[in-house]
């Protein structure tokens, strides 16, 4: 009885005239958004070669390790075809010398704010906002459509038990949306095939899960449309009710949580954050200036010269001098550095604390659970800053000692100059020391972080579960508002 | 006759319960997104208050204004902004300031706190895009057909009243009674900015009310496009199921697509390859001005400190010259990918308007001057800043501080170190950001404006057209 | 009424040589021909599908001829729909109003429409009891009415428009045994006061009662049509039967 019930459910979903409408501009809607992820990815791909490659010049061009500027750019992921995630919101490339703090700028949507008027279409998008939609536009009326027809009537005019029906409805209206959805899932699939995107076993697996979850979101809002089918007597009022919880669940609660989280844990900007550093890089400075020039002043006395006047003082002494106040100077930047890390992970510390709870509370919604199961399989998610950012740190501390160590090799002050005022002779300027090419083959290239399936599964399973926590949730309520339906 | 159409049309929408769901719904998302709008406003103002007075805090204690060399300006968060978010939160917000060179902002919103990117904003630019749009197609979508079902279009035509005045009245009718109730809770929501904090100046009130009125535009846009595809099918599921794929299209896929069609038509270079390029002539100018130092000879050799200036002044003019040349090579190359980005722009939006949800975006954004012209508009503001900035500091220490030297020099008379004066950070220059002018905001607008009234009537006449021919039975 | 002197010369409805053909190809009306006076019922049985509900549709002008006319008090419906339809009222065959109105909102609603403004709250009371609408179901919407009590109030929205002619499409269908009793009675006096009534049905016993002229529908054409008088003596659910059997030319012989 449970097949001929299920017959019917499928006869009913892929007959109808909608279905054909519907499944073809799903499809469309798929194949498009990953085409278009496609090309944005070969684009990142292109634009990281290139990044690269202009690193690469400038190093060879180079005459001095102290002219060389290092760039490390954040790597491109196959998953962004289907993700997109963060991927445009967070800078590319970061800078990486001794100076300056390790910090990602230029994303896609500063450079270019025109991608970020309407942003981009992904797969997940396509999932999260029109499939849902679907599912729900199909089920709405699965119980009491069937009422209104008076079908229903009929049905348990025979000894059909309840039960078993709303089984069917579910069971029935799920293959009969998901089967044919798989199949432009597969296409797009052959599509990064075709366009010779590489992907690794990890991808593989990634891309696999991202398609589970997917399917269990669907799931969701198939048995949600059949749960608020079973609440109401008129179609027209589940139907409203439908795309009412559609809105909320879609559109409202993901945005809402942030808010309210945002609301409730503020965290300063970083420019706040930034200015701090500032004033305290300058007021260490400003101290470290003014013990400098009485050193120099002690210097000069100690030569027995006139304040100033150093022109007696030999050519080497004053490059031992000079790598006396670059060590000085190194221990400043040191302690400014320690500040700056210390003022940073603090507000990483608020920024997790904030993100933890916008989260959870967003959570409410399986949209957004799905949503944050598929940024963090694509790893796109929220960590994909922090997770640069620690990486590009670790690297910039190998890269300063490396060239403060091939900087000290060529002797103090190389690619610098000196200036020289002399009450009799002027002023005087020196030229660099050596003005040969640089070698940089022992240089130790950033390696971007690797992210496999394994870093993301903690959380995505989490949110996998969720979601099938939501769709047991949806069909409990379907299975006992139809137990006591009223079927005339 | 008409009259009676209509008044029954609007006692029909009002009486119902989709009405009832459906108006308690956008009442409550209108409010929330004022709320919201209010509250982002607070908190990047305050975000905004204690970057500046930070930046200003750091020079407290220093005194000699020579020591300072470059500062930072921001964005301030406009109350219209939190709003109609546009592109403010993609774009950078902090600039340095040293005095001479390009600028260029950094620190997005999103880029800082990509917690707001995850899933975007709430505002009411989105209220009026996706929810309302949704909402006119909802109430709109058996406007015709459903009273075909329901058998009422028969009973009306048993009687003596033409088909236009028919169609018209369910024009009017619906649009009034589903319009004036939006327009009071969109008035209420603006009335609750004021008392929320969020401070609104009459230009704001304007660019405010034009919004709204473009808002209007847009979801009677939807609405007669609603009624006209109803009077296109027999059957109301039918005429759902093609307005779901329509408001699909127009709302989420044809901006969308349209800006990556032109992406892919007009090659704009990357910021990476003209930075690079930059960087290059940079490089190379500094190579050739160095070797050309030693020329310097100073006039007095007998004071160090004056020897000093002197030097700093030919520093000066060095790096002037420098300025110059690098200034004409990057507006050259910053003025081709310009006009590449500008060409891209235009067709991409030119395909984009074929949407109403593209237009409405592209109106509301120009009004609330969160366009993507605010990018350049911010950068625009800043130079002007830059040139206020390098004349202070030329007054208070004689040279540019973007093209100097040194960051420290003591003032010593006969041996003797003078305690100076500590300087006050507050004279410096406020960097004040001014909105597009209003006149020019509303011109940019007024294609946008003109565009949903020509929708509009474009769907009404289509609805028009197609009752005359439409079977009643 | 004015229109009464009119009486023996000019046919209220008049159906000519009434001919549908529709877009698939069904011949749904084959050259149907009859006239309606002033003070006359006409009455149409049939079958399913014998073509009542398309002759009426004619008469709205919802569906246009393919040849021939019908015509309204001598306007020809599909030349000037506008001035016809203000002379004809209609019940149809499955009444839908507004599930959201009451009755009286509806009632006031087409009442408006159809041209009579004066009429007052009590007017539409009285109306509705009249059609044997009970007291207490007036300001209730209509979402929750049966399917007889939508009908009384489309009989009532038809009485209320006060047109010289008047078209019923199955009008008792769903009537309880009283209130479609009630209903012949309405008829009779609706007729009384000088109007031209059209109605199809499928309820032989009440059409020979109440109509003054019977016609009987078969595959688009009126294979029989005789007045009252000459059907006071024959048993006409047997005559319908043997006509609908096909052998309508024995028995006309
Ligand atoms: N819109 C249409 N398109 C095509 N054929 C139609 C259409 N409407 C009716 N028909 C056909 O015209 C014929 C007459 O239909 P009509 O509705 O007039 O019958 P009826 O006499 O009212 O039947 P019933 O007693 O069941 O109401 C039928 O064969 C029907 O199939
Ligand atoms: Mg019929």
């Amino acid at each position: 009885m449970l097949s001929v019930l299920i017959q019917k459910e499928l006869k009913a979903i892929i007959l109808s005239p909608k279905f054909t409408a519907t499944f073809i501009i799903c499809s469309l809607l798929m194949l498009l958004s990953v085409y278009i992820g496609i090309q944005e990815y070969q684009n990142s791909v292109k634009q990281y070669d290139a990044g690269k490659q202009l690193i690469d010049e400038g190093i060879r061009e180079a005459t001095s390790w102290h002219s060389v500027r290092y760039r490390a750019y954040r790597a491109p992921d196959p998953m962004q075809i289907f993700v997109s995630g963060l991927n445009y919101d967070i800078g590319r490339w970061s800078a990486i010398n001794s100076q300056s703090m390790v910090k990602l700028r230029n994303s896609s949507y500063t450079d270019d704010p025109i991608f970020a008027v309407f942003r981009f279409i992904d797969f997940t998008f396509i999932v999260l906002v029109v499939l849902s939609l679907f599912a729900i536009m199909f089920t709405y009326d699965a119980v009491n459509g069937e009422r209104e027809d008076g079908t229903l009537k009929l049905v348990f005019a025979n000894s059909v038990p309840r039960a078993r029906y709303i089984l069917a409805k579910c069971i029935g209206g799920w293959l009969g949306l998901v089967v044919p959805i798989c199949l432009p899932i597969l296409l797009s699939i052959l599509l990064v095939q075709l366009f010779g995107i590489p992907l690794s076993a990890d991808n593989w697996l990634r891309l696999a899960t991202l398609i589970a979850a997917a399917i269990a979101f669907f799931t969701f809002f198939i048995i949600l449309g059949v749960l608020i089918s079973a609440m109401t007597k008129r179609s027209s009022v589940s139907f409203l009710l439908a795309l009412v919880a559609w809105i909320v669940f879609v559109l409202i609660i993901p945005r809402a949580g942030v808010i309210v989280a945002g609301q409730i844990l503020p965290v300063p900007s970083t420019a706040e954050v930034e200015g701090q550093v500032q004033s305290f890089s300058r007021d260490r400075w400003a101290t470290f200036y003014t013990a400098q020039e009485e050193r120099w002043r002690e210097r000069s006395l100690h030569n027995n010269q006139s304040e100033g006047d150093l022109s007696a003082v030999e050519e080497e002494k004053l490059w031992k001098y000079m790598e006396e106040d670059d060590a000085a100077r190194k221990a400043v930047q040191q302690e400014i550095d320690e500040f700056d890390r210390k003022l940073n992970d603090d507000l990483r510390h608020r920024r997790t604390a904030q993100e933890r709870l916008a989260f959870s509370l967003s959570r409410i919604s399986p949209a957004s659970a799905f949503q944050l199961a598929a940024m963090d399989l694509a790893g796109s998610d929220i960590a994909l800053k922090s997770r640069n950012e620690q990486a590009m740190d670790l690297y910039r501390t190998e890269y300063t000692q490396f060239v403060q160590a091939k900087q000290a090799e060529s002797g103090p002050g190389g690619g610098a100059f000196t200036i020289q005022i002399d009450t009799e002779k002027g002023v005087s300027i020196g030229t660099p020391r050596d003005q040969a090419a640089v070698d940089a083959t022992q240089l130790p290239v950033f390696v971007p972080p690797t992210f496999s399936f394994s870093d993301a599964a903690a959380t995505f399973l989490l949110d996998l579960g969720l979601l099938l926590i939501f769709s047991i949730v949806a069909f409990g309520g379907a299975f006992a508002a139809f137990l006591r339906y009223d079927v005339r | 006759m008409l009259r009676i159409l209509i008044e029954k049309e609007i006692r029909e929408i009002i009486g119902s319960a989709k009405f009832a769901v459906i108006f308690g719904a956008c009442a409550i998302l209108i409010l929330t997104s004022c709320y919201v709008g209010a509250r982002t406003y607070q908190a990047n103002r305050a975000q905004y208050e204690a970057a500046k007075a930070e930046n200003l805090r750091q020079f407290e204690g220093m005194t000699d204004w020579f020591n300072i060399q470059q500062h930072r300006i921001f964005l301030p968060p406009q109350p219209l902004a939190s709003l109609v978010n546009g592109v403010s939160n993609d774009i950078g917000r902090t600039t340095e300031v040293w005095g001479r060179g390009e600028l260029s902002a950094q620190d997005s919103k999103f880029g800082d706190e990509p917690i707001y990117a995850v899933f975007r904003f709430l505002d009411l630019e989105f209220m009026f895009q996706v929810v309302l749009s949704l909402f006119a197609v909802l109430l709109g979508y058996d406007a015709i057909s459903g009273e075909k079902e329901r058998g009422t279009l028969k009973l009306s035509f048993a009687n003596a009243v033409p088909r236009d005045k028919y169609i018209l009245g369910k024009i009017i009718g619906s649009l009034t009674a589903l319009t004036v109730p939006l327009v009071v809770a969109l008035g209420i929501g603006s009335l609750l900015l004021p008392l929320l904090g969020v401070p609104l100046s009459g230009d704001d009130w304007l660019r405010l009310f034009l919004v709204i009125l473009t808002g209007l535009l847009y979801f009677a846009a939807f609405l007669t496009l609603s009624i006209f595809v109803s009077a296109r099918t027999e059957r109301s599921s039918n005429s759902f199921l093609v307005l779901l794929v329509v408001w699909i299209l127009c709302v989420l896929i044809v901006p969308r697509a349209s800006v990556l069609l032109a992406g892919r038509a007009v090659n704009v270079p990357s910021v990476d390859e003209i930075a690079a390029q930059k960087a290059r002539f940079q490089q190379q100018q500094w190579h050739e001005d160095r070797a050309s130092w030693s020329n310097f000879k100073p006039t007095k050799s007998d004071d160090p400190n004056a020897m000093m200036d002197e030097l700093n002044r030919y520093m000066e003019e060095q790096a002037d010259i420098r300025d110059k040349k690098m200034q004409e090579f990057t507006a050259r190359l910053n003025e081709q990918r310009y006009n590449k980005q500008v060409e891209q722009q235009n067709l991409a939006f030119s395909l984009a308007r074929v949407s109403p949800a593209a237009t409405l975006s592209l109106g509301v954004t120009s009004l609330a001057g969160t366009s993507i012209t605010l990018k350049d508009h911010y950068n625009d503001e800043a130079k002007a800043y830059q040139s206020l900035y390098a004349n202070f500091m030329k007054e208070k220490t004689g040279t540019n501080p973007g093209g100097r030297m040194f960051m420290f020099r003591a003032k010593i008379e006969d041996g003797e170190e003078v305690k100076p004066e500590p300087i006050n950070p507050q004279e410096l220059p406020e960097f004040e950001y001014h909105q597009p002018d209003l006149a020019q905001s509303i011109s940019a607008a007024a294609l946008d404006m003109g565009l949903l009234a020509f929708f509009n009537l474009l769907f009404f006449a289509g609805a028009f057209v197609s009752f005359l021919r439409y079977d009643v039975r | 009424m004015s229109e009464l002197p009119l009486q023996s010369t000019q046919p209220m409805l008049e159906a000519v040589n009434l001919t549908k053909r529709y877009e698939d190809g069904v011949l749904a009306l084959d050259r149907v021909s009859f006239q309606v006076r002033a003070g006359e019922i006409f009455a149409m049985l049939g079958g399913n599908g014998a073509g009542k509900t398309t002759t009426i549709n004619l008469f709205l002008n919802f569906i246009e001829p393919t040849e021939g006319e019908a015509r309204i008090n001598g306007i020809v419906t599909h030349l000037e729909p506008l001035k016809a339809k203000e002379q004809i009222a209609f019940v149809s065959e499955n009444v839908m109003l507004y599930a959201n109105f009451t009755a009286i909102q509806n009632l006031d609603f087409f009442a408006r429409l159809g041209g009579q403004t004066h009429y007052t709250r009590d007017d539409y009371h009285n109306v509705l009891l009249r059609v044997g609408l009970a007291k207490e179901a007036h300001h209730k919407r209509l979402r929750g009415y049966s399917k007889g009590m939508r009908q009384k109030c489309g009989i009532a929205i038809a009485i209320l428009k006060n047109a010289p002619a008047i078209l019923l499409d199955e009008p008792t269908s769903g009537l309880d045994p009283k209130a479609g009793h009630d209903f012949i009675e309405l008829l009779a006096s609706l007729r009384a006061e000088g109007k031209a009534i059209l109605m199809s049905t499928h309820d032989i016993f009440r059409a020979k009662e109440i109509a003054d002229s019977v016609a009987i529908m078969n595959d688009g054409k009126i294979i029989m049509q005789r007045p009252a008088a000459a059907l006071v003596d024959t048993d006409l659910e047997q005559l319908y039967m043997q006509y609908m059997a096909g052998r309508s030319s024995e028995l006309v012989g």
